[in-house]
């Protein structure tokens, strides 16, 4: 399946081993922060779980991680702080999971933002990924669950995912720990600069819309000429998102 | 006082007795009495330039007299309260008639910008029963200032019309436009959609919405007479006496906007058929709306039933690939066109 | 950055979005979608028109049908309950024989060994261990039996299918289908139970559950209403109906305590939570076989273990508790029996009486050491011989010795109606108390939930003795 088929022994405990440490809760003095994210029920908790060497209860049940949790793994000798953000479909309403998702990703700004998603049901997966990629432009989709699709003969083009989304796809079975090596590389890759994101920009926005966020975006851009996502925080400023007003005024966004 | 069983009953149950009158909700002793300590002047004013401008707007003219019998207020009370009003400049006299001046008119829609913000508010962002909002912005609008009525037309992304489908003044006091026909007077076989049904008096309000019918569904008369209005709307047929259809406002549609006889409703799907959505109605709002939306019901995505529950209700939904169970109110607010079928 | 400038920025968005109207969310949402829509084809090619793996679909249309949803709930259900009741009996004496019966005299004799001085000696060993240690011997072994397979059946993807069944009920009171879960949960232990609660993303069908789940009937009640049952139920039918009837009047009390769940969420939805926003969607995942050693893990070390560790830091202060008062001394009188004496009147009221009320009162942190409680309690206010001593708690082998220590006490068989009914309806204990707060963040939910059942329980309790009492 796909494009990184490495070897028969992908998931022999020598080649995890190779260059990983998964150090649990010891989360101090870290390199970078990684953001899990993702809808409920993708196996989000799993990958922390793989990652960490945790065992965070994963349940198959949408709404199941409520309160974040933290982790670390070490990786060619660079530690990685891992929060497995609650499971949401969006992050355009208020719900509290919203809420805690959506502002860790804006103001926590971590230094990847790894999206897992249900191979099987991708279509509906990517809204929250489209969303989260006009947040940041340093994230990695993890093509989580690939053994059901593969069951339910679906099959993927990572390559072409890839390129359409503008960041790296790494399909895995974190259940089964497959695919797992090849996305704590990519983590590292992006983190490390080595692979520069050029995320997708939603386009199908209706006309006048389109319009209101550009004047605003605009607005936005020539106060704050630093800021990374400026189209967001227009969104979320029509919306009427009260955090965000706040956050201007204090300055925190920029 | 010895005791026996009876005495024991007895005094729990007058007890019991004695608090329901006390605190029973809204017609409680307590809360009556409470609610007489609050009204003041300032409620008094209010309620009288509220007056004013709406049968200004509807075009008619109103004395003292109509006004206290508009207005659950003494007699001395309200003509107190205007001799104050005119004084300060909020209305003037035309012989008997009361007018409001500009200043007047200017707060008159302040208040009704509150009244209907927070009844725009009640339907976004909590559970109360469309039934109560009339009541519960009623009591608000007194109570609101100017920076916090504004803070919740930003929080609610400045509305334009409550969910009744009243224009709501902006701060500028500028107004969206309604025109319409009231449903009891449109020609038969014409098509419109609702935009407005209103909320007074409770007794009709509550007779529209025993009926489930929705604002924003396009409609099609198809008999109007002095018995009643039967009417079509997304696949289902009503009959409403005319005067409550009075209270429904509609406007009329063009020939190229109209999409009508396909649009049903999703709680009219059948197992194994295949549908479309169309949208959702306007009757499902705030959370409940984004939830359907992020959950995938948007327009064009593909729909049909997945499992019914043993009690028909809920029914679980195929929509882009996952099984979701929605209420039957909730489908009922879904808009649907169903695929045709082609035989298995 | 300038004050002014950011005004400006806030007022120009508030202009657009009224220019845009209400039409703002749905414009974008469907925009996503329309991207999401445009990326997945390209990406994604199925090979099969086929939606859902087929043994899917079948085990779906089975349980969740007409004829087989219901039976089979609660089929799956009552095993539950029963291999936890029966079979944690076994795990239980033993704990029991080893720390009451064997650790427990032990460190007596260590201590009269070292010459402690007796009041330190019973405070710590007599009071905080014995408390600890009749909380671990009744409570771990039902749960280390019923978290592991509830979670299981989670882990399949059962449960959803439940709720998906029951939600029909639940929405005639204003809950949500997923609260069957949250209650059965409850059976086991109501704090978990409102831990469980957060996968209802309801605000108001949250609530709910949270403030109905103590009318679950948790484990640490299982016992005391068996053991009451068993002794007065049991002895007004001839013996060879005995244990029927007491069985039967067990599982009437579990039954009331739904029917109260319901009864309580119907009248909140109609009053203080009027206003709670709801909103209800429901996803059936698919199945999935669990892991087997991982989910048992995790659940003794996620559920189990951290509900026991918060039950024993609560026990041991009350162990503490329990002995001070009846050997602290005002007067000739102790302070238990001080207060036994002044809340008899008012347990007379409720057919209970003062032993009851003020076990209960102690028993706040932990519900299983009612019944040891009482009995201590029992015998050093009525003076008959048995039991250790003041403020030792003890249970006896033997449910007809027991009896007879409760009627020597003054039990009469409405007392023991009534025990059973209050055991139902009192305040969650602390445990569960401290989680509604940690879950809901709010004194005013957390206060609600506290005092709702115990006022319940109150008029119930006064309202059957009064009635029992005019009609024999
Ligand atoms: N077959 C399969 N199951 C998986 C995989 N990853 C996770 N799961 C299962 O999917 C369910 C949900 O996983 P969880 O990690 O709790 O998801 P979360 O809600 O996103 O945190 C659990 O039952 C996992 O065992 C996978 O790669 N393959
Ligand atoms: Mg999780």
């Amino acid at each position: 399946m796909g494009n990184k088929v490495n070897s028969t022994c992908e998931t022999c405990p020598q080649y995890n081993a190779k260059g990983l440490k998964k150090l649990g809760l010891n989360t101090e003095n870290v390199d970078f922060v990684v953001a899990l994210a993702g809808n409920p029920n993708t196996g989000k908790s799993t990958v922390f779980n793989a990652l960490t060497g945790l065992r965070q209860h994963t349940g198959n049940w949408p709404g199941k991680t409520v309160t974040r949790a933290e982790g670390a793994f070490e990786y060619n000798s660079q530690k990685f702080k891992l929060i497995d953000l609650p499971g949401t479909y969006s992050l355009l309403s208020t719900s509290q999971d919203e809420e805690v998702a959506r502002n860790f990703i804006l103001f926590g700004k971590p230094d990847v933002t790894v999206i897992v998603v249900d191979a099987s049901r991708l279509e509906r997966n990517l809204n929250l990924v489209l969303q989260i990629l006009e947040i940041t432009d340093k994230a990695v989709l993890c093509l989580n669950l690939m053994d059901e699709a593969k069951r339910n003969n679906i099959k993927i083009d990572t390559r072409t995912l890839a390129r359409d989304l503008g960041i790296p796809v790494v399909p895995t079975s974190a259940r089964f720990n497959e695919g797992i090596p090849d996305l704590i590389q990519t983590i590292n890759e992006v983190a490390t600069g080595k692979i520069i994101c050029k995320p997708h920009r939603i386009k199908n926005v209706p006309k006048n819309i389109e319009n209101a966020v550009k004047t605003l975006t605009n607005e936005i851009e020539q106060q704050y000429p630093s800021i990374p996502n400026s189209r967001w925080i227009a969104f979320r400023l029509l919306e009427g998102d009260t955090h965000i007003i706040e956050a201007l005024k204090t300055g925190e966004l920029v | 006082m010895n005791y026996s069983p009876t005495y024991a009953l007895l005094i729990f149950f007058g007890f019991s007795i004695v608090t329901y009158l006390l605190f029973r909700p809204r017609k409680g002793l307590f809360w009556v009495i409470k609610n007489n300590l609050e009204s003041n002047e300032k409620i008094v004013i209010e309620d009288i330039l509220k007056q004013l401008y709406h049968s200004e707007n509807s075009g008619k003219e109103l004395d003292v007299n109509s006004l206290t019998n508009a207005l659950k207020f003494s007699n001395s009370t309200i003509i107190d309260v205007i001799k104050k009003m005119t004084i300060n400049e909020l209305v003037e006299s035309d012989g008997d008639v009361l007018k409001l001046t500009s200043t007047g008119r200017d707060y008159a829609l302040r208040i009704v910008r509150v009244h209907r913000l927070w009844e725009k508010y009640l339907a976004e962002k909590t559970g109360f029963d469309k039934i109560e909002w009339h009541g519960r912005a009623e009591e608000m609008e007194h109570k609101l200032n100017h920076e916090e009525t504004n803070l919740l037309a930003t929080q609610l992304g400045n509305p334009k019309y409550d969910p009744h489908g009243d224009p709501i003044p902006t701060k500028l006091g500028k107004m969206a436009d309604l025109d319409g026909e009231f449903l009891s007077s449109i020609a038969v076989g014409s098509v419109g959609r609702i935009i407005h049904i209103e909320d007074e008096p409770d007794v009709i309000y509550k007779q529209i919405l025993a009926e489930n019918i929705h604002i924003g569904s396009q409609i099609r008369v198809v008999e109007n007479n002095k018995q009643r209005v039967v009417f079509y709307a997304e696949g289902e047929e009503f009959k409403l006496a005319p005067i409550v259809a009075a209270n429904i406002t509609v406007s009329i549609l063009k020939k190229e906007d109209v999409i009508e006889d396909v649009i049903v409703r999703l709680s009219s799907l059948k197992e194994n058929e295949v549908a479309h959505i169309l949208g959702i109605s306007k009757e499902s709002r705030g959370d409940r709306r984004r939830r359907l939306l992020d959950l995938g019901f948007v327009k064009g995505t593909e729909i049909s039933i997945d499992l019914i529950s043993p009690m028909q209700n809920p029914t679980a939904y195929l929509v882009k690939g996952t099984s979701i169970a929605l209420r039957k109110d909730q489908a009922s607010k879904i808009l649907i066109k169903k695929d045709v079928e082609y035989g298995e | 950055m300038s004050k002014n400038s950011i005004e400006n920025i806030i007022a120009l968005s508030s202009d657009l979005r009224w220019q845009i109207g209400d039409d703002f969310h749905d414009g974008l949402a469907e925009g996503i979608y329309a991207d999401a829509s445009e990326i997945a084809g390209a990406a994604v090619s199925a090979d099969d028109q086929k939606k859902r793996f087929r043994l899917d679909a079948k085990i779906d249309k089975i349980v969740t049908s007409k004829t087989w949803g219901f039976p089979i709930m609660f089929l799956i259900l009552g095993v539950i309950l029963w291999l936890t009741i029966i079979g944690a009996n076994y795990p239980s004496s033993m704990l029991a024989q080893l720390l009451l019966d064997t650790i427990h005299p032990l460190l007596k004799n260590g201590a009269a060994s070292v010459g402690m001085p007796w009041w330190l000696d019973g405070f710590l060993i007599d009071g905080v261990y014995l408390a600890v240690a009749w909380v671990i011997a009744v409570m771990l072994p039902p749960m280390a039996i019923f978290f592991p397979l509830f979670t299981l059946l989670e882990d399949f993807g059962y449960l959803p299918r439940v709720a998906f069944n029951l939600d029909y009920m639940f929405k005639k009171s204003g809950a949500h289908g997923k609260q069957a879960l949250t209650m059965s949960m409850g059976f086991g232990c109501n704090a978990a139970g409102v831990v469980a609660t957060r996968i209802i993303d309801s605000p108001r069908e949250r609530l709910i559950a949270i403030i109905t789940n103590n009318f679950s009937l948790c484990n640490g009640r299982w016992p005391t209403q068996i053991l009451i049952a068993t002794i007065f139920i049991g002895a007004v039918v001839p013996p060879s109906f005995s244990s029927i009837a007491s069985l039967s009047a067990v599982i009437g009390i579990a039954i009331l305590g739904i029917f109260f769940m319901f009864f309580t969420s119907w009248a909140l939805t109609k009053t203080v939570l009027k206003g709670e926003v709801s909103t209800f969607n429901l996803e059936l995942p698919p199945y999935r076989p669990p892991r087997f050693w991982k989910t048992i893990y995790t659940s003794l070390i996620d559920r189990t273990l951290i509900v026991l560790w918060r039950a024993i830091l609560f026990a041991a202060p009350a162990g503490a508790v329990i002995w001070l008062i009846s050997n602290i001394y005002i007067g000739n009188e102790s302070i238990a029996s001080w207060t036994i004496n002044t809340l008899d009147g008012f347990g007379f009221l409720l057919g209970l009486n003062g032993v009851i009320l003020l076990a209960y009162i102690v028993a706040i942190p932990a519900n299983e050491i009612v019944i040891p409680t009482i009995l201590m309690l029992t015998v050093m206010v009525s003076g008959i011989p048995g039991g250790e001593g003041a403020g030792v708690m003890f249970e006896l082998d033997s449910v007809t010795a027991t009896g007879d220590i409760l009627r020597a006490g003054g039990w009469t068989l409405l007392t023991a109606i009534n025990l059973m009914l209050f055991s139902l309806l009192h305040n969650p204990c602390s445990t569960t108390i401290y989680t509604i707060y940690k879950e809901t963040k709010s004194i005013k939910w957390t206060t609600v939930a506290s005092i709702l059942p115990v006022i319940m329980g109150f008029v119930i309790t006064f309202l059957v003795a009064q009635i029992w009492r005019l009609v024999f």
